[in-house]
Formats: C-alpha cells, structure tokens, sequence
C-alpha cells in the first residue's frame, strides 16, 4: 500500500466506522418499524462504500464496480418487500409501533 | 449443462407469467411439479450424457463458475425431493387458484436460486442467490397475510439484511486480503499468508452471517417464528431445504473448500454446535405449538450439522453431509404431518386434539416413523448419522461434545415421545370423533418421504462405502 492510499483509506474508514455506528443506534434505539428498515439501509450504504475502498485498495475497480451495481439491485428488492410488509403491518394494525405487533414469543 | 438447473426454472416463470392468464394459471403448479421431479431424475442418473456436457453457445453468455461435485450433487437431490413433495402438498393446502399460481411460480424462482447456492464457486455469487432464495422466503413467510405472518416475515426480513450486511463485510475484507472473489484463489492466498487480524475478522464477518441465516442458537430468534407462522407448504419447504441450503450447505462448503477447517475455526464449531443442540432441544419440550415444537426441533438438529463440521475429520464433514440429507427429508415430513393435523382439525395446539390415530392411520404411522428417526433409533436413517457423528467425535478425541449429542439425543426422543402421545395416541376425543384421513395429495408424500427415510436405514451398510463416505473428501 502506498502512503497516498494508506491515507486514503483512512478517510473512507472514518466515514465506513461512522455510517455503520449510525445504523446500528437507528436500529437499536427505535420502536418504528420504518426508522429499523431506514437504519438497514444506512447499514447497507456503510457496506457498499467498504467495497468501493476494497476495490480500490486490491486494484479490482472493475470487479468492485460490478459487485457494487449489483448490490444496489439487490438491495432496492428487499426493500421493496420489506415495505409491503411493513404496510401490510399498518393496513392491520394502525400502528408503525413495534411494541404493539409483539405477540410471537417462546 | 448444470447450468439448465438455474435457467430452465427461471425462463418457465417468464413463460408462465406471459398475459394468456387462463392457461397458465392451472399449468403453473404442474410445471412445479415436473420441474422438481425432473431435476430428482437427473441427479439420480449423475453418470449420464448431461452432467459432463459443454454448454456450447448459451454458456458464453452465462459465465457463472458452476462445480458439481458429490455433495452439490446430494443437495440437488434434497432440493429435487423436498421441493416435488411441496409442490404437490400446496395443490391440496391452498384453495384459491390466483394463489396457487403465485405460489407455484415462487417455488419456481426458489428452485432456480437453490440450485445456484449449491453449484456456484464465487462468494458473491453465493451472496446474489443467497439473496434472491431470501427474498422469496420473506414473500412465502407473509403469503397468508394476516398480523402474526407479516411479523414472522418483518423478523426474518431484518435478521437476513442484517446477516446479509455481515457477509458483505467479511467478502470485501477478503477482497482486499486475498484480491479475488474465487472459492479457490481466496483458500490459496489464505493459506500462503499467516492468520493476520484482518483475516481473522474477515472470516468471523463471513461466519457469523452464515451463522444467521442457518438459525445458530444466538443468533436463532427469527426461526420459530416464521416458521411456525408460514402456510404449510411453506413450512415444508423451508424448514426441508431453503435454511438447510441458504446457511447450513453454504456453511459446509466455505468452512471446506474456502476457510481450510482451521483450528480454531473448528472450535467455535463445537462449542455454537453444543450449544445449540441443548438450546434446541430443552426449548422443543415446552412447547405447545406443533409447528414451533417443530422448528426448535429443527434448530436442534442444525446443532448436530454443526457439531460433526467441528471434528474437522473427513469421516465428520461425511457425517455432516448425511445428516443434512437425512435431516431435510424426515423435518419436511413431520412438517406434512403438521400440515395434515392442521388441515383436518384446523388447530395446532398439540393440547386440544388427541388420539388422531384411529382416524389418520398413516398420518400416525409416517409421524411415528418421522420422530423416531429424528430422535435415532435403529434401523432408521436418523440413527447411522448420529452415530457417525458421534463416531467422528470420539476419534477425533472431542469426548465431552460426544456426550453431550448422545445425551441430547435422549431429549429429542422424549419431545417426540411427548407430542407422539398428545395427538396421535390415547383416546380420540369427542370433538374430533369423525375426522378423516388427510387427502391423496397429503398422504402419497407423507408415504414416499417414510419410505425414504426407512429405505436408506435398511440399505445403509450398502451406501455407506459407495456415496457416504467419499462425501468427506
């Protein structure tokens, strides 16, 4: 690794670390089910970043920009079902809470 | 041509979702069904033209790296079984046309992604179809649309983005150790280079992410609940083979042929398997839910998986694969009992029916023969795997991780036993006097997954040389 890429790298680390902080508290912290799948999201983005450094640290640009392409695909069709769901949770409940669907346990 | 697994399921669904509504809407679950016994036949005819022909013109556009080997080959074959047997218990369980359309085409893209988590050998390959085959469950978990479905589903929606999210971190620090994606570039460069911290860290990312989409005791909240939750069918077909598949296969495999079982690799192994037997087990006895007893069963049984992949011996991996197989067909059957009783009585509650026997005779029979094996005893396949697990333990000297899946066996044995006498023997009662045995659709499954079962217990000493052992390696 050179100096200007060890430096570089440092920079995305801090904004990987922060990112992944913030999503891990949205997620803990929150009883509302859409702020969870908004914390995921954050989660997701601090992931696709650590690939791009990835990418760039091992020489595989190429590579990581098609991984990263696909990520987001991917990652767009969990979060559309996750908000039928989470809708479909409404349409019955009338309610976002999660402390009010907790019925499952055992 | 192992390429056809994945593509001919995937363009039958284009095919069946053309606007000719009408025909396709009966043809769907019969092209299901073929689909799945077809790939059966396949795999069991595995020295035929098929598997060792090129794919000429298509397979430049579909550069996929896709491996068959023994075990790949053995899990086609649990995909083939346990997808044929929903596929043909959800014509009888969902009543609806529209909804067995639905149901039959997701079966299908299902079908596809399975089939490519077991051939592929490229961990973000792996991730995609892990991904599309998740994707389909949370769809499958939610399909009966009530509260308690969506809340099984939104829990596994999580706990999957979550494990997900672990995987991608642990591929892209691979990435940057070892420069490549490739199941084999990564095992050479990890064993070129000492374990350094960020190797450490990339493989326990990897790990844990399996470990969450397998149902791992610390990380097995989501499991009961979506299973016990889903449609019938649904239960089937995800406790036989999708979490069988998605995180205990690709465990198998990356533990094998990317990780190299390293030592300590070996001993979170043991140490999770233990654990989750235990956990799996004592959380089955209190149980009063058929389908959740069921599944905490099943979280027992991964245990065992786990455990006999921790001995890091050939006769272990072996043992594992075996368990798997055997685990996939007599859990999708006792499933189909549940199924069963639910349909006839329309209750799972394990304290309000009993002595369903006397008027399911072979729902009673198959649910014995499905438990017994379950919890190993002789001459079913349930017990030759235990006791190769076991038998792996001892001679890799693990005495104590021994016991405890002997004696967690034992518990096994008395949950069975226990929801064997709550409904299905004893007094039938007054409520239940006139109930009828579960339809042909139920019952012919229920009768060639026992045959199964019972069929390997009684040839073991014939396979055990010619496909068991080799699976190790």
């Amino acid at each position: 690794m050179s100096a200007s890429a060890v430096y570089l790298f440092w920079i995305f680390g801090i904004f990987i670390v922060m990112l992944f902080s913030i999503g891990l508290y949205c997620i803990l912290a929150t009883f509302n089910l859409i702020r969870a799948l908004i914390g995921v999201e954050i989660l997701i983005k601090a992931v696709t970043l650590l690939i791009i450094v990835a990418g760039f640290l091992s020489g595989h640009t190429a590579l990581t920009q098609s991984l990263v392409i696909t990520m987001i695909v991917i990652e767009a069709v969990v979060m559309t079902i996750a908000v039928g769901i989470v809708l479909g949770i409404h349409k019955q409940n009338k309610s976002l809470d999660v402390r009010k669907i907790r019925s499952l346990k055992g | 041509m192992s390429h056809l697994l994945i593509l001919v399921p995937f363009c039958c669904v284009i095919i069946l979702n053309l606007p000719i509504r009408k025909v396709m809407r009966s043809l769907a679950p019969v092209a299901a069904i073929v689909l799945s016994l077809l790939q059966v036949v396949m795999v069991l005819c595995f020295d035929c033209h098929f598997w060792q022909t090129q794919f000429g013109i298509i397979g430049t556009f579909f550069k996929f790296n896709l491996v068959v080997d023994r075990l790949a080959i053995l899990m086609l074959l649990c995909i083939g079984i346990v997808s044929f047997v929903t596929a043909v218990i959800a014509r009888v369980l969902i009543k609806e046309r529209k909804e067995r359309f639905d149901f039959a085409s997701l079966l299908l893209i299902s079908l596809s992604a399975l089939n490519g988590i077991v051939m592929v050998r490229d961990i973000f390959s792996l991730y995609v179809f892990l991904e599309i085959a998740a994707v389909i469950s949370f769809i499958l978990i939610a399909f009966k649309a009530n509260l308690l479905a969506y809340e099984g589903a939104f829990k596994y929606i999580i706990f999957s983005a979550i494990a997900s999210i672990f995987l991608l971190c642990g591929t892209s620090l691979l990435l940057i150790t070892s420069g490549s994606t490739d199941f084999s570039l990564i095992n050479a460069s990890l064993t070129a280079q000492a374990f350094s911290p960020s190797i450490i860290l990339a493989v326990g990312l990897f790990l844990v992410g399996l470990f969450i989409k397998a149902g791992v005791v610390p990380f097995h909240w989501w499991l009961p609940d979506a299973y016990s939750e889903a449609p019938s069918p649904v239960s089937v077909y995800l406790a036989g083979i999708v979490t069988k598949a998605v995180g205990v296969y690709a465990l198998i495999r990356v533990a094998v042929s990317v990780f190299g079982m390293h030592k300590s690799i070996c001993t979170v192994f043991l140490l999770l398997g233990a654990v989750t037997i235990v956990v799996g087990a004592v959380a089955a006895i209190t149980q009063t839910d058929f389908k959740r007893m069921l599944s905490y069963s099943s979280i027992s049984q991964v245990g065992y998986i786990i455990l006999a992949l921790g001995s890091a011996s050939p006769l272990g991996i072996a043992a594992a694969c075996f368990h798997l197989f055997n685990h996939a067909i007599f859990k999708s059957l006792l499933f189909v009992n549940a199924a069963a009783v639910e349909l006839q009585t329309g209750t799972r509650d394990m304290d309000k029916v009993s002595g369903l026997s006397q008027r399911m005779p072979i729902t009673g029979l198959t649910s014995v023969l499905g438990s017994l094996s379950c919890a190993g005893i002789p001459p079913l396949a349930g017990f030759w795997s235990k006791l190769l697990i076991v038998i792996a333990l001892l001679s890799t000297g693990h005495f104590v991780y021994a016991v405890v899946a002997v004696l967690a066996s034992v518990v096994t044995l008395g949950y069975f036993l226990v929801m064997q006498r709550k409904v299905f023997f004893g007094k039938i009662s007054e409520e239940f006097s006139n109930i009828k045995e579960a339809g042909l659709g139920i019952v012919v499954p229920e009768i060639i997954l026992a045959a199964i079962t019972v069929g390997i217990g009684i040839f073991f000493p014939v396979i055990l040389n010619r496909f068991i052992l080799p699976l190790g390696g």
